[in-house]
């Protein structure tokens, strides 16, 4: 498999992009002098996207949801995969031709050059840090939640001490720990999907009325079809785990394969889920009376079909799944400042690793400080919608890059897999992801334009002179 | 001729005592520097940081062994997984034999177990090729619990190397656990031979057998693999 062409130039600190040929094969990357062997096999692939997505989609957002769109939030989740997979596909492209860290990053940098790839990385980073805090939140809740199962009542008022303090822990586990959780995220996500898959098959047999009461129909769409969009703009966040798979595409066995599966078929299998939650929620409680309950709505739904066993299911099952989606996002936080520092966009201090645990400290901190400020603030929708923000941009600009790429093929590029539907499917992938950013509220395209003009600011001021499109 | 792997944590300062060195050196040789990075890092990050470091010591470390005649090589990994990246660089190399590097002096003992469902042929074999015309002696360890069936199977794998000049010793354990009677055998020698088995339960929560008799005896072990005879790979 070929290269893009080395970058050049250098940034304001004179330190050029490190780059140096790479032969990629399917077991591992082979530079002049030493191997990079790629671990990640399908399964784990599919963990990380699932894991990161299924957190925020299930088990935080079915209560906003419904509040906003009623039982039509059901379509929301439905446009969000649509969308999802329409990126999705593009993505997989690009990465087969471009199995390397730093994911969407990489490939916009080298399709469309260094401004666009500089906001794109940077603002991956932040479009991470938004998305972990938000998790972090969503954990919170939980962990409330879990206490006042378990007896001990504290009120919602300590959902953002206890986020702070998990965020916190879990940070500094991530730059002292060795162990590999990879395996426990594996087991992780098999435990959520059976959790869900049983809470769903009955659900959904209570739901058309097979098993149980029959409930009162309620309107599909009580509010009209714009808040159906609006929505569709604020659950996203629960589809932008496929792209965490592409940060991860340069330790990925047989990338060729197993990128495009990991990353459509997470989406796939989420959307799916996420659509039949959502119906068997509704299903279960008028949306009024869904919204009332909060970012914790899933637990009295597990409640109403299962009593205190599913409740406690529920609840488990939210902790676990909080926990694994900020554990997913630290992980390709990390990544995403190593592509962008590695290309001279940032000081490449940033990407130093340490001898004795081995973990990125620099990164982790970049990555750390931000996250636990936003916590801070606690505020779900905007943490939620700025993330989804900062994410769809890149989902935009990837499918330009496919095009541009696409228009005037350069040698290198020979990628695995290929669009189907070429150029409907980047076309419209590129539009809807622009077209979702403006059913946001204007608080969330507010503060994410904010995060795009300091990212091409930085670009200006510090690696003007840096080339990474190289010549097309 | 047969083809060692000489797996190294190089970047935690892990490397060769001179009695391996000296046991090694008439064979071929490839030292696989290796890194285990914690998922947080990705191997190409640590690359851009030790690749220079882990590259000089390699290359004295190859050097010891032959580079410079030609018998040894090193590769350098950065990976998540030590044992897939072994798997996967011995049968690139077709090395036959891996080695656990331990503390010894010159060896002039070698303990050779051939307890369960190994490979005796090929491990005889390959006993054979590394002593050469040294003066290195050779204990035969066998634990079964069917005394008359291990006598012969000792019997038949002492003589071609008592054949060859070589100082056989046997030594059978009868129904005792033969790990155990193994790590007391290990006493007086200074390397044990030992082959591969299939992964099983006991393997999965106490780790390998070899890595277990490398850690309790102190000594360096070399691991005769379950290669196939047509030279292709057993994958596990």
């Amino acid at each position: 498999m070929d290269d893009p062409p080395p970058p050049e130039g250098t940034n304001i600190d004179g330190e050029s992009p490190r780059t140096e040929p790479m032969i990629e094969t399917d077991e591992a990357t082979i530079t002049d002098d030493a191997e990079l062997e790629r671990t990640l096999g399908l399964s784990g692939g599919l963990a990380i996207g699932i894991g990161t997505m299924i957190g925020a989609g299930i088990f935080v957002f079915p209560g906003l949801a419904a509040g906003r769109a009623g039982p039509a939030a059901a379509a929301s989740f439905a446009i969000g995969a649509v969308v999802a997979l329409l990126v999705a596909l593009p993505a997989s492209e690009l990465a087969t031709a471009m199995p390397k860290s730093g994911g969407g990053y990489y490939f916009i940098s080298r399709g469309l050059g260094t401004l666009a790839g500089a906001v794109v990385g940077l603002s991956l980073w932040f479009g991470l840090v938004f998305a972990t805090a938000f998790y972090l939140v969503g954990f919170g809740y939980y962990a409330v939640d879990t206490l006042a199962e378990l007896g001990v009542a504290i009120g919602e008022g300590l959902v953002i001490p206890l986020a702070l303090l998990f965020g916190a822990g879990f940070i500094v586990l991530n730059v002292t720990g060795t162990e590999n959780a990879a395996k426990l995220q594996n087991g992780i996500v098999a435990l959520l999907l059976s959790i869900l898959f049983v809470f769903l098959a009955y659900g959904g047999l209570d739901a058309v009325g097979l098993v149980g009461e029959p409930t009162a129909p309620e309107q599909f769409a009580p509010f009209g079809t714009m808040p159906i969009l609006t929505t569709a703009a604020l659950v996203f966040t629960s589809y932008l785990g496929f792209a965490q798979v592409a940060t991860v595409a340069g330790e990925m066995k047989d990338p060729g394969r197993n990128l495009p599966l990991a990353m459509v078929g997470s989406v796939l299998i989420v959307g799916v889920l996420y659509v039949a939650t959502i119906f068997v929620a509704t299903s279960a409680f008028g949306s009024e009376q869904l919204a009332g309950f909060g970012e914790t709505a899933m637990v009295e739904v597990g409640r109403h079909y299962l009593g205190a066993a599913g409740a406690f299911a529920i609840v488990f099952g939210g902790l676990l799944a909080t926990m694994s989606s900020a554990n997913a996002s630290v992980l390709s936080t990390s990544r995403a400042i190593y592509a962008v520092s590695k290309d001279a966009l940032l000081p490449q201090g940033a990407s130093r690793i340490n001898l004795r645990y081995g973990t990125p400290h620099v990164a982790l901190g970049m990555a750390g400080g931000p996250i636990l400020v936003l916590t801070a603030t606690g505020r779900v929708e905007l943490l939620a919608e700025v993330a989804s923000f900062l994410h769809l941009l890149m989902y935009g600009l990837l499918c330009v890059a496919l095009i541009a790429l696409r228009r005037d093929e350069p040698e290198w590029y020979d990628p695995d897999f290929r669009v189907p539907g070429y150029p409907v499917v980047p076309v419209l992938g590129a539009l809807a992801s622009f077209a979702l950013i403006g059913f946001m509220q204007p608080t969330s395209q507010l503060v994410g334009i904010g995060i795009m003009i300091v990212t091409a600011g930085w670009y200006v001021y510090y690696a003007r002179d840096v080339e990474l499109k190289g010549s097309l | 001729m047969t083809r060692i792997l000489v797996p190294l944590a190089v970047l935690k300062g892990e490397s060769v005592s001179a009695g391996l060195t000296a046991l090694l050196e008439p064979m071929n040789v490839t030292v696989l520097g290796y890194h285990v990075l914690p998922e947080q890092t990705t191997p190409d990050q640590a690359r851009l940081q030790y690749e220079a470091r882990a590259t000089d010591a390699l290359e004295d470390l190859a050097a010891e062994f032959g580079a410079n005649e030609g018998t040894a090589d090193y590769r350098l990994v950065f990976t998540h997984d030590r044992k897939q990246t072994f798997d996967r660089i011995a049968a690139e190399t077709r090395s036959k034999v891996y080695a656990i590097p331990g503390a010894t002096g010159p060896v002039d003992r070698l303990l050779v177990a051939l307890t369960g469902d190994v490979a005796v042929e090929q491990i005889v074999s390959f006993v054979a090729e590394l002593i050469g015309d040294r003066e290195i002696d050779v204990t035969l360890f066998l634990a079964t619990d069917d005394e008359p069936a291990g006598r012969g199977l000792l019997e038949t794998a002492a003589a071609p190397l008592a054949d060859r000049g070589i100082d056989v010793r046997t030594e059978l354990a009868v129904d005792e656990p033969p790990l155990e009677a193994l790590l007391e055998a290990t006493v007086g020698h200074d390397a044990v031979v030992m082959g591969e088995r299939a992964p099983s339960l006991l393997t999965l929560a106490f780790g390998e057998d070899a890595e277990r008799v490398a850690a309790e005896s102190v000594g360096p072990v070399l691991v005769v693999r379950n290669v196939e005879e047509d030279g292709s790979e057993n994958e596990g």
